[in-house]
């Protein structure tokens, strides 16, 4: 679903991009620098190389970097390749839990799972996990959370 | 009125339909009250009525009391508030009419006044707001009628503030915050009542929160707190401490301080601002002619008389800066005040606009001190609460101006409670990564310059980056974390370092965050969690297998889980696999990830 979704975004960036070089070259205000012009379909097509090498890798990695686990006490995330980022949510602070799905995860079958805390660096988002798997573990979560809460906002 | 609330008096319990059915009651008396016309006490006189009533019985759940209405003296602010907004628009108006006689003009000016006039009368005569025994109901508005009722448990703080009108006149306006969804869209705001007024409604408001809280603690200390409450509604009390009131003295910190330095211009700039618009507002044309006629004038002056009275205006401001910053700064925090009453704190300043905040004890989760280079030559600090669901924390959490450190720390040591625990350093890393973000920046912007501009442009950056050498130093050797068993700190920042001191129970969450490079030296920025103040504090560069070590003493609970699989309690650093070590190993009960 990432790659898909890189791919479209990709896609629409190439041609609104292609779009203006080719409207500058069109338009050729006499205020724009020639080499600009000359040059200006250069930028669709290192785009469009570049894309072609990032839409299908990036998920790949992607797919192997995200990591989440809950525990009975803990919602622990770990994202990103470059910058790694390990985030832990003790559940007894979670404020609200929120699973959604937006068209195309739809289409797959998978959501985004949402844990809220009071202090908004606290949050973390759980993406692409499996529909029926987030409703439950929303729900789980959710139960566990009005059990052990305590009120320290 | 009072025989009208009795039978509001319930246990206090989640509300339901009943509830508010007897919620309704009085306020539906209070409009048929309206009707009967002079029956109603104004606020001035009132406040004595019910504050033998309320105070008298102790331990007995509060009444309702009967709804007030705001001080009649709002008939003077509110118009002149009015006026003070559109102030230049009416004054261009009448000036411009007066000059040419339209009759338009004048008419305009004369209607917008008296609609300014009128809009005073009515916001007098239709608000109303009522203390009852579980909400507090403020009614508003003629036509389009607003009733906002706020629970008496979701009051978060009650703030006083009164300006320079205000308080020529004895009023202050209140404010009263809820914790409840968006920012504001819960406060109730009165404008105004009268000073004792607001006093009153303040401790009222705050005992019966107190009470429906249950809160057994606040019940003693209430108790303390009524005694006297009837003697003298504003005073001293036996319960409230003074921790501490600004000496004269401490004013003159304010030159260290860049925020006040800069001060002045800010508020040139803005008065310029109001200028221009006002006079794009008002009368454009007119102003339109003066100002090509102004121009041609100008333009005809030596250039050179332009420039130096350009030069000598900076002068002058640059030596008035230091005044500006000293006077700016006494204005605001004249006569600054930090006491406890209760178990809240009340920081109250100004000189024209006299502030009170009310900050609850139980909501404050730590502090931060906070210091600048300049106010590091000379050891002063400044302290701020850290507290949950406070708007406007920036000015509003301030607990002590910019003072000598010893005398903070003794405040902190009575008001709040102090970091006992030391900072501990950063690995020696850590000074790389920030001399390295320190200098590269605009030692490459020097390079690029000195390719591509004039070499003055190269040579500025090539010295900022010369000055982030000592900039690089002092950030790294500012960094620090510590615990001391009951509280954590961590500090960072050279320009605007911070010491954010935290009780450990306020910690909602750990998140590590780990950049490329950080990993190649075994480093990464520790945040932690709190719902409160900014709601994240960072230790920069710790050493990664120190900070799980650090997370892991503060929060073993927490952390646990995802240590003891690796074995040792720090995780392996060296392969840059961290806490997910544990997770392979099995540590959590189901770990899985799914994908299309």
């Amino acid at each position: 679903m990432w790659t898909l979704e890189g791919a479209i975004s990709a896609a629409v960036l190439l041609i609104l991009l292609s779009a203006a070089a080719w409207g500058l070259r069109f338009a050729a205000w006499d205020w724009v620098p020639e080499w600009l012009l000359r040059y200006a379909w250069w930028l669709p097509v290192v785009y469009a190389a570049y894309s072609a090498v990032r839409v299908p890798l990036v998920p790949q990695w992607r797919y192997r970097v995200h990591r989440w686990e809950i525990t009975a006490d803990v919602v622990y995330t770990r994202t990103g390749w470059f910058s790694r980022k390990w985030q832990l949510v003790p559940v007894s602070r979670i404020q609200t839990v929120d699973h959604r799905q937006r068209w195309m995860e739809r289409m797959f079958r998978v959501a985004t799972l949402e844990v809220q805390t009071a202090s908004h660096a606290g949050s973390s988002t759980i993406e692409g996990l499996d529909a029926d798997e987030t409703r439950r573990i929303s729900e789980e979560l959710a139960a566990r959370a009005a059990e052990l809460r305590d009120d320290a906002t | 009125m009072s025989e009208n609330g009795r039978s509001d008096r319930q246990s206090p319990s989640p509300g339901g339909p009943d509830r508010a059915g007897a919620d309704d009651r009085p306020g539906a008396d209070a409009r048929a009250g309206t009707g009967a016309g002079g029956g109603w006490a104004a606020a001035p006189e009132a406040p004595e009525i019910p504050e033998g009533s309320a105070a008298g019985p102790d331990a007995a759940a509060p009444e309702a009391e009967p709804a007030y209405r705001l001080s009649p003296l709002t008939l003077v602010t509110a118009p002149l508030n009015y006026l003070r907004n559109y102030l230049v628009p009416v004054l261009v108006a009448l000036i411009a009419g007066t000059y040419s006689f339209n009759p338009w003009m004048l008419g305009g000016a004369a209607a917008a006044v008296a609609t300014m006039l009128l809009s005073g009368l009515f916001t007098w005569y239709t608000v109303r707001y009522q203390v009852g025994a579980e909400r507090l109901e403020i009614r508003r508005g003629l036509i389009g009628r607003s009733h906002r009722s706020i629970p008496l448990e979701r009051i978060r703080g009650v703030d006083i503030s009164a300006h320079l009108l205000h308080r020529a006149l004895g009023l202050a306006v209140v404010k009263i915050e809820a914790a409840a969804g968006g920012e504001g869209s819960e406060e109730g705001k009165l404008d105004a009542v009268t000073a004792p007024e607001a006093e009153r409604l303040r401790r009222v408001l705050l005992r019966r929160r107190a009470y429906l809280r249950g809160d057994s603690g606040v019940q003693r200390a209430e108790g303390a707190d009524d005694a006297p409450a009837r003697v003298a509604a504003e005073g001293e009390e036996p319960d409230t401490e003074v921790y501490f009131t600004v000496p004269a003295s401490w004013y003159l910190y304010s030159v260290l301080s860049l925020g006040y330095l800069l001060t002045p211009f800010v508020a040139l700039a803005t008065l310029v601002g109001v200028l221009g618009q006002g006079l794009g507002g008002g009368a454009a044309e007119r102003a339109g002619d003066l100002a090509v006629g102004i121009y041609e004038r100008a333009s005809e002056m030596a250039v050179s008389l332009l420039v130096a009275g350009a030069v000598l205006a900076a002068l002058l401001l640059l030596l008035a800066m230091p005044l500006f910053a000293v006077v700016s700064y006494t204005v605001t925090h004249w006569r600054f005040t930090l006491r406890r009453r209760g178990d809240a704190l009340i920081a109250e300043r100004g000189m024209l606009t006299r502030q009170s905040v009310t900050l609850e004890r139980r909501r404050i989760r730590g502090h931060e001190l906070a210091d600048n280079p300049l106010e590091r030559t000379r050891s002063a600090v400044r302290l701020r609460a850290i507290v949950t669901g406070l708007g406007q924390a920036a000015t509003r959490a301030m607990l002590m101006p910019i003072g000598p450190r010893s005398r903070v720390e003794e405040v902190v040591e009575r008001a709040l409670s102090p970091f006992r625990g030391r900072l501990a350093r950063h690995p020696r890393a850590a000074l790389g990564r920030r001399l390295f973000r320190a200098v590269t920046p605009f030692a490459v912007a020097a390079a690029a310059s000195a390719l591509l501009a004039p070499p003055w442009v190269a040579g500025v950056f090539a010295l900022l980056a010369l000055l982030g050498v000592p900039l690089g130093i002092d950030r790294y050797r500012s960094l620090g974390h510590g615990d001391d068993g009951r509280q954590v700190s961590v500090r960072s920042g050279s320009l605007r370092r911070v010491q954010a001191v935290v009780v450990r129970d306020a910690i909602i969450g750990w998140t590590w965050k780990q950049t490329l490079f950080q990993r190649r030296v075994g480093l990464a920025d520790l945040e932690l969690s709190v719902g409160a103040g900014s709601g994240g504090y960072s230790a920069i560069d710790v050493g990664f297998a120190e900070s799980a070590g650090f997370a892991h003493v503060v929060t073993p609970e927490m952390v646990r889980p995802f240590l003891e699989g690796a074995g040792p309690v720090a995780p392996a650093v060296g392969d840059g696999a961290g806490p997910d070590a544990g997770e392979a190993d099995g540590g959590g009960e189901r770990s899985a990830e799914e994908q299309s």
